[in-house]
């Protein structure tokens, strides 16, 4: 139904999308999670041409519409929009916001919209609403009527831009429970959402996307339960991340030490907690990484709830395991490594080599 | 790291206290400051009430003063904190050093 290849997006100089890509099928429901400015929403207003994606491919139905050709309002008929801010009309009334766009832009006749406006509005159980003004409405109402008024257009997919964070928390689960229904009627959905548990239940594939990219997708019982990948395990897990550029030629173990204590510090992790952590990194660091590197990115992921800890290490260059060598240097800090962590993880991906350690977590 | 040194009155018995971090660079410190001290000695006290983490890099310079000691006398560690012991033990120093 809809194929997005290499899809990028800048503003001002800033990239926002790098490089997605993702295939989308007819009847699907998917959840689009992660951090805030991770070009979700940008991804979703690419796909409806709200906003022009600099480079790559969006192909609906065969039809490449980044194509100057495509016949833009015929593509937005078939892609149904909710935003985050409602944007009804506040002079019509919730009948006439539903009824404007079947009237004036698919030219239906007034009363088989009006009768289709009453049954959308029966669905989201506002039919009694259906003479009021918007303003006479919650923002959870004004949001069903929203959602029944991009329905009215019969859409084949809908997108839905983070439809419940303008909303009073006491309102969120009116929407979600729409748009929930809503999805059991087997149309194409996505949804950007900073609700969890909602995507968890409401979608047949969610995709994590950070860093300008879909960073992984997968079932919601693999994202949720058992993500691969560590920024999807950090943001599942509510870690805060702390993000170093290490270089062999300037390193200064002592000013690392102080800002990765600091920060465990402020995820209340206790000095026991503390110490193990700084030994792995000094193990990882000098023994493992410099052994082979000069240059190496790392992360180190807190959770202020659990207190579970996640060292990522990243480097291109030497592809050799380290958790696996044979090396001398390298053999007591392999062992405490070993005692340390109940994880540890080396996969290759793309030339660069990734060692993810945990502790505090899982089996420890 | 502060490195507090005590020698004993029958010149025998050399007690070394060691305060704060053995790590790597700490460590080429502490084995900087100990080579000079083997000579004549029968017994090197470590002790360790003040250091409240250790890295391989120090357990190498450990395990090396272990090494010269047993030539002519022993080395004996004193006051290791829990922390520090596991470090000991993750590695399989605690069955070759004297921990007291």
């Amino acid at each position: 139904m809809i194929t997005v290849k290499h899809l990028r997006k800048s503003y001002n100089e800033t990239p926002v999308l790098h490089d997605v890509n993702a295939e989308i099928n007819p009847g699907e429901v998917i959840s689009i999670i992660g951090p805030s400015g991770t070009g979700k929403s940008t991804f979703l207003r690419c796909l409806n041409l709200l906003e022009r994606p600099d480079a790559g491919e969006i192909l609906v139905d065969g039809v490449n519409i980044l194509d100057p050709r495509t016949d833009v309002p015929k593509l937005r008929m078939k892609m149904g929009m909710v935003f985050q801010q409602f944007n009804l009309f506040p002079h019509l009334t919730v009948l006439e916001n539903i009824m404007l766009a079947p009237c004036s832009l698919r030219k239906e006749p007034q009363l088989r919209a009006r009768e289709r406006a009453l049954e959308l509005l029966k669905a989201v159980g506002l039919v009694d609403k259906a003479n009021a003004l918007p303003e006479e409405l919650s923002g959870g109402q004004q949001q069903r009527v929203a959602i029944a008024r991009t329905l009215a257009m019969k859409p084949e997919i809908v997108l839905f831009d983070e439809p419940t964070s303008a909303l009073d928390p006491t309102m969120v689960n009116e929407v979600l429970t729409v748009i929930r229904n809503l999805a059991k009627t087997g149309i194409t959905m996505m949804i950007v959402t900073h609700e969890m548990r909602f995507a968890r239940d409401v979608s047949s594939r969610v995709f994590y996307m950070d860093e300008g990219v879909i960073y992984e997708a997968g079932s919601p019982q693999e994202i949720f339960e058992d993500p691969k990948r560590p920024r999807t395990r950090a943001f599942i897990r509510r870690m805060d991340m702390l993000c170093f550029e290490l270089d062999r030629s300037d390193f200064d173990l002592y000013h690392f030490r102080s800002e990765v204590d600091e920060f465990a510090v402020r995820q209340m992790l206790e000095q026991k907690k503390r110490n193990a952590i700084q030994l792995v990194l000094e193990e990882l660091i000098v023994n493992l990484l410099f052994s082979r590197v000069v240059k190496a990115q790392l992360e180190v992921g807190i959770s202020g709830e659990t207190g579970e800890t996640e060292i990522r290490a990243v480097w291109t260059g030497n592809p050799e395991n380290p958790l696996e060598a044979e090396d001398d240097a390298g053999s007591m800090a392999r062992m405490i490594l070993k005692k340390r962590c109940s994880r540890e993880e080396f996969v290759r991906e793309n030339e660069g080599s990734i060692l993810t350690l945990k502790l505090f977590g899982g089996k420890q | 790291m502060n490195l507090a040194v005590t020698k004993n009155d029958d010149g025998t018995v050399l007690t070394v206290a060691i305060e704060g971090s053995i790590d790597t660079v700490t460590a080429p410190r502490l084995e900087a400051e100990l080579n000079p001290l083997y000579d004549g000695v029968r017994e090197l006290i470590l002790d360790f009430a003040a250091v409240d983490y250790v890295s391989s890099a120090g357990l190498r310079v450990i395990m090396s003063a272990d090494q010269r000691m047993s030539e002519a006398g022993r080395l004996v560690l004193k006051n290791v904190c829990e922390d520090v012991r596991e470090v000991f033990e993750m590695t399989g120093f605690d069955e070759l050093l004297t921990i007291e």
